[in-house]
């Protein structure tokens, strides 16, 4: 530099101070080079990572339709006031101040000392306290419901979700939004926020085929893991709900916060927005639900509990599931947003048991309605003739057992022993038929098998194979001629499920056809264009053939017809004047040691006679008996049913 | 130092517009930036113009610069008789800072301000200029002097009454600062080799002896440091303070001791993400996210942290800019104290020249982390009226060197 040329002159200690200048300058330049431009992205992301906060926002969860598209799981808007902590900011400060001088001079006074560093961070937290709690009062005088913000919450979320609005009121009916929204001068920092919340219209209907949901914000897989915050989300635990979670829920969204070294929110914006989830479309008929769960409450109500019991309606042609319904029955609705710990008591009665789905996921001994499946093996054997006649004793004697009948004892042939359900004479063609002709004929009917319908509360009953009674034989468990008897009366080492004798009862009613039942039709997007829409269909499905002789099957539905329109019939009280109906009625036992200590009763039936489209299967935990207590409950779906074909005979037909 | 005739016979200008020129940018450049500094703070912004920092600062440079063509008027051989006048004065400054009731800590928890009412200085400003005028005046005599050890011993004496003093404030920045001003105006004087030799052993001794002491010294054999200016040196080492517990702390102590840690590494992190983020074009002026979002604290942001904020809201072409219009400041300096017509013009221009650099190293080193913090403020750029006042008083002095080379 032409400036410095005069350095070059020979005064070493200027040469040397400019050097060492020069060289001080270089070292700046290239610190600032190294932390500029090197490390320059590093701190960058540093910056944006203290000071954006990321905040999961769940998405709208998809609606559950029954097959006519009724609603019976959808979503509202929820009204909540939240206080905005930023916007209080300014009157914690004002707040701590006066609160610090008056104490200050105070303990000047008394104690001749200034205040320590933790009893004015006490004071800046009471002040904190002072200002949100006055405001949240001040609020629920104009929403005319008594608000209070406790400390510790208060605390807690000013701690850990500062940047967050603060709920103050939740769930606010129409009459506070509506004051809220016409007060022009509102509490500072209050305004109204609206997050959806699931709502179950129907209440406790078709409650076990819905579900519940739990609150539970977490992240779900392929879903970013990491969020300061996460807005309150749920997953459903049971049912449709749960099973289906991962297509109900859609995809969480993130927001980012741009918050300030104190913490609070500055501004915020979408990052990615939530995906809303699909809606899943049952094969349930809302209706006909109603009509079988308020028929099913009415069941037991002579006894004074509440009647524990299912119905399962299934179209015979198609396997959809109409009616599944289970009682005692929980609402879904008070699980949000978080069930109350003495509902939970009441949802846990070790007797009522309001969790467990009836219909699907626990296993009975199917008594007398097994004698369908006793009297088709014997019919397919060849060794019951219907007209003939068989003089029943009034009890069965099998080896040292005997087993007690209520048939009174006479003649019968197969019409009057199937519509009187006489136990001697279908132990008696069914050991003539023999173990293994019955066995066939029910794992025909896949008994024993789990069926896996999408609620996540399936079993499978019992229903023994050779493999089974080998097995046991092996440990020297003999299978006696007593096992076979009681099998053929539907007692002993069988054990059902209503939906499986529903599928029973639609493959007699169907002509041989044991159909898969379905209970969803198919998952489609919440807002359907028409463009290439990814929906998701369940066809219904073939099980399997039944492999028994037509004239056979029509053989046990004129019995069942019988048993229902017959005075003298089990299942009388099941008729109904203007529809055929083909039933069977059970009554089983359930024994401990030799004492008797429930009964199951049972009734499953088919309508119309002439062109079977229903089967019906009612089952009362601890009723009277199958004609007493369930049949009546057939009558009323049945009459329902009647009913809507009169009026609008379309609409009741059933998808093929 | 002979001045060559070829200088000599050319016409000379009489200002240094080069000089003029950067000085004022930086001037300028100092004010939009406390501007940009304070816009964070909405108690600052609701205050009227007048009492808003970059206009009191504006106030300064005005006074400054006042004062600074003033200090070019007298030649500056006529005003450094003075000189002794001037340094006694300070050291009074320095003492009645240190009296309860005189000085004032402002809430800073160092008594390092005289309140005259609406405005305070802070006499170690003006003790720098002071020490360097006296230094220049002494050191000045014939060389063969400077070869008594009185001499010597005399000049280290006279810097070290006000680095003493500086020192019990405490304001160990300021203090340091003088360490190289007096050493080297000792080595353009021409003090012999030897002399300098055991200085700056002595100097390195005492050095790693006290950092010795600090760091890794069992607690009662330290030396009685103040407690920030221990934590400052822990904290640019990288070192855990619960290592320097009293050795029953109890764990609340030890819990209190890595919260304080937190805290004062705050600023230190906070200024070097500050520096860091602004990347190569930096985020634009006002636009810098850690004023905006307040992590660099607004306390310090205006004054000791200003670098941090130019740096990130200009990125590296602005702060080389800053560092480049230093560097054409200290060059011109240089290219004085070449020119000066005599000796005491040639050591006031080193002293001020290398008052200028350490203040500027030592700041911008402590934004990017390669020293640790002390309150040095940047000449120029830094809120503070006395730092102004008095950088460009010494620029005048400067400049006055300059001007009086030929008379």
């Amino acid at each position: 530099m032409a400036m410095l040329e005069n350095l070059h002159k020979g005064d070493r200690p200027l040469q040397a101070l400019a050097g060492v200048m020069a060289a001080g300058l270089l070292i700046l330049l290239g610190g600032l080079w190294y932390v500029q431009i090197v490390a320059g992205k590093k701190y960058a992301e540093e910056q944006v990572a203290q000071s954006f906060r990321t905040v999961r926002i769940p998405a709208v969860r998809g609606k559950i339709l029954d097959r006519e598209g009724r609603i019976l799981a959808e979503n509202r808007p929820a009204y909540h006031a939240s206080v905005y902590l930023e916007a209080l900011s300014p009157y914690f400060r004002q707040t701590y101040a006066i609160l610090v001088s008056n104490e200050a001079a105070r303990v000047r006074a008394q104690y001749q000392r200034n205040l320590s560093r933790e009893e004015r961070a006490t004071l800046a937290r009471a002040a904190r306290y002072m200002v949100a709690s006055n405001i949240v009062s001040r609020l629920g005088l104009l929403l005319g419901q008594p608000a209070e913000l406790s400390p510790a919450a208060f605390h807690a979320h000013y701690d850990q979700r500062r940047a967050l609005p603060l709920p103050a009121v939740m769930d606010l009916n129409s009459n506070q939004v509506a004051r809220l929204l016409e007060n022009t001068i509102l509490p500072i920092g209050v305004d109204l926020e609206v997050q959806p919340a699931r709502i179950y219209r129907h209440g406790s209907l078709a409650a076990h085929v819905l579900g519940y949901l739990r609150k539970d914000n977490s992240s779900f897989e392929g879903e970013e893991a990491f969020f300061n915050y996460r807005l309150p989300d749920y997953r459903g635990v049971i049912g449709i709900e749960g099973v289906f979670d991962a297509q109900l829920r859609g995809r969480a969204g993130v927001k980012s916060v741009l918050v300030n070294y104190l913490g609070y929110r500055q501004s915020e914006n979408i990052w990615t927005p939530a995906e809303p989830g699909m809606n899943v479309v049952l094969t349930l008929d809302t209706e006909l639900q109603r009509v079988a769960e308020k028929a099913l409450e009415q069941a037991g109500r002579d006894t004074g509990q509440p009647t524990r019991g299912a119905v399962v309606v299934m179209d015979v042609q198609s396997g959809d599931l109409l009616v599944l319904a289970s009682a005692p029955a929980y609402d879904p609705n008070d699980f949000l947003p978080s069930i109350s710990p003495e509902l939970m008591e009441q949802l846990n009665d070790p007797n009522l048991r309001p969790f467990i789905n009836r219909a699907t996921q626990e296993r009975y001994p199917p008594g007398s309605i097994f004698k369908i499946v006793t009297a088709l093996a014997a019919l397919e054997a060849g060794v019951l003739d219907p007209r003939e006649i068989y003089q029943c004793k009034g009890y069965a004697q099998v080896g040292d057992t005997r087993i007690d009948d209520t048939a009174p004892p006479g003649p019968y042939d197969f019409l009057r022993a199937f519509k009187l359900s006489s136990n001697d004479y279908f132990i008696h063609y069914g050991m003539r038929a023999g173990l293994d002709a019955i066995l066939r004929v029910g794992q025909r009917l896949h008994l024993g098998e789990r069926l896996e319908l999408p609620t996540g509360q399936n079993d499978g009953g019992f229903f023994p194979t050779r493999a089974w009674i080998n097995q046991r034989r092996a440990r020297g468990i003999i299978w006696s001629d007593g096992d076979t008897a009681n099998i053929c009366i539907g007692q002993g080492y069988v054990a059902v499920t209503p939906v499986q004798m529903a599928v029973m009862t639609a493959a007699i009613a169907n002509g041989g056809r044991v159909l898969q039942p379905r209970l969803v039709q198919r998952i489609e997007p919440m807002e359907i264009t028409g463009l290439g829409e990814n929906v998701v269909e369940y066809p219904p499905r073939l099980w399997g053939e039944l492999g028994i002789n037509p004239h056979h099957l029509e053989l046990v539905r004129e019995a069942m017809l019988a048993d229902v329109e017959d005075p003298d019939a089990t299942g009388r009280r099941a008729a109904v004047p203007g529809y055929r109906i083909g039933g069977k009625t059970g009554t089983a036992e359930v024994k401990q040691g030799r004492r008797l200590v429930d009964k199951i009763t049972w009734f499953v039936a088919f309508g119309p006679y002439e062109q079977p489209r229903y089967a019906v299967v009612v089952m009362v935990e601890s009723g009277a008996s199958g004609g007493y207590t369930c049949a009546p409950v057939a009558a009323q779906i049945f009459k329902a049913i009647r009913d809507r074909e009169q009026t609008a005979p379309l609409a009741m037909m059933p998808t093929p | 130092m002979k001045v060559p005739d070829s200088i000599l016979n050319e016409k000379q200008p009489m200002v240094d517009w080069t000089l003029l020129g950067a000085v004022a940018l930086l001037v300028l450049t100092g004010l939009a930036f406390i501007y940009s500094a304070t816009l964070g703070s909405e108690a600052l912004r609701s205050l009227p113009f007048y009492q808003q920092h970059h206009f009191k600062q504006a106030v300064w440079c005005a006074l400054g610069a006042a004062l600074g063509v003033l200090a070019c008027a007298i030649p500056y051989a006529r005003l450094l008789r003075y000189a002794l006048l001037f340094y006694w004065g300070c050291i009074l400054l320095l003492v009645l800072v240190l009296i309860p009731g005189i000085g004032t800590s402002h809430g800073w928890g160092a008594m390092r301000w005289i309140d005259f009412g609406p405005f305070q200085i802070q006499p170690s400003e003006f003790a720098k200029l002071g020490l360097i005028m006296a230094l220049a005046h002494y050191l000045s005599r014939p060389i063969e002097e400077l070869r008594q050890s009185r001499v010597f011993w005399s000049a280290l004496g006279m810097m070290g009454l006000p680095f003493i003093l500086i020192i019990r404030e405490p304001d160990l920045g300021s203090a340091l600062v003088l360490l190289p001003v007096t050493l080297a105006m000792l080595v353009v004087a021409g003090t012999p080799a030897r002399y300098l030799i055991r200085l700056g052993l002595a100097g390195l001794l005492l050095v790693s002896l006290l950092l010795v002491d600090v760091l890794f010294a069992p607690p009662n054999w330290r030396l009685k440091l103040e407690d920030y200016q221990r934590r400052r040196l822990l904290v640019f080492f990288g070192l855990d303070y619960t290592r320097f517990a009293p050795p029953h702390a109890t764990p609340a102590e030890l819990q209190r001791l890595r919260l304080q840690q937190q805290n004062d590494e705050y600023n230190v992190r906070q200024a070097l993400i500050s520096v860091g983020s602004g990347g190569l074009t930096g985020k634009g002026w006002r636009q810098g996210a850690q004023i905006a979002l307040g992590y660099l604290p607004r306390g310090v942001a205006h004054n000791d942290f200003i670098f941090s904020v130019i740096a990130e809201e200009k990125g590296f072409i602005g702060s080389a800019l800053v560092v480049g219009l230093y560097g054409l400041v200290l060059a011109c300096g240089l290219r004085m104290a070449a020119l000066a017509r005599d000796r005491l013009g040639k050591l006031l221009a080193v002293g001020i020249v290398v008052l200028l650099f350490s203040q500027v190293f030592i700041n911008i080193g402590m934004n990017i982390r390669i020293l640790p913090v002390t309150g040095v403020p940047l000449p120029l750029l830094s809120y503070g009226g006395s730092s102004v006042l008095c950088t460009l008083i010494g620029l005048g002095l400067l400049h006055n060197v300059y001007l009086h080379r030929r008379d």
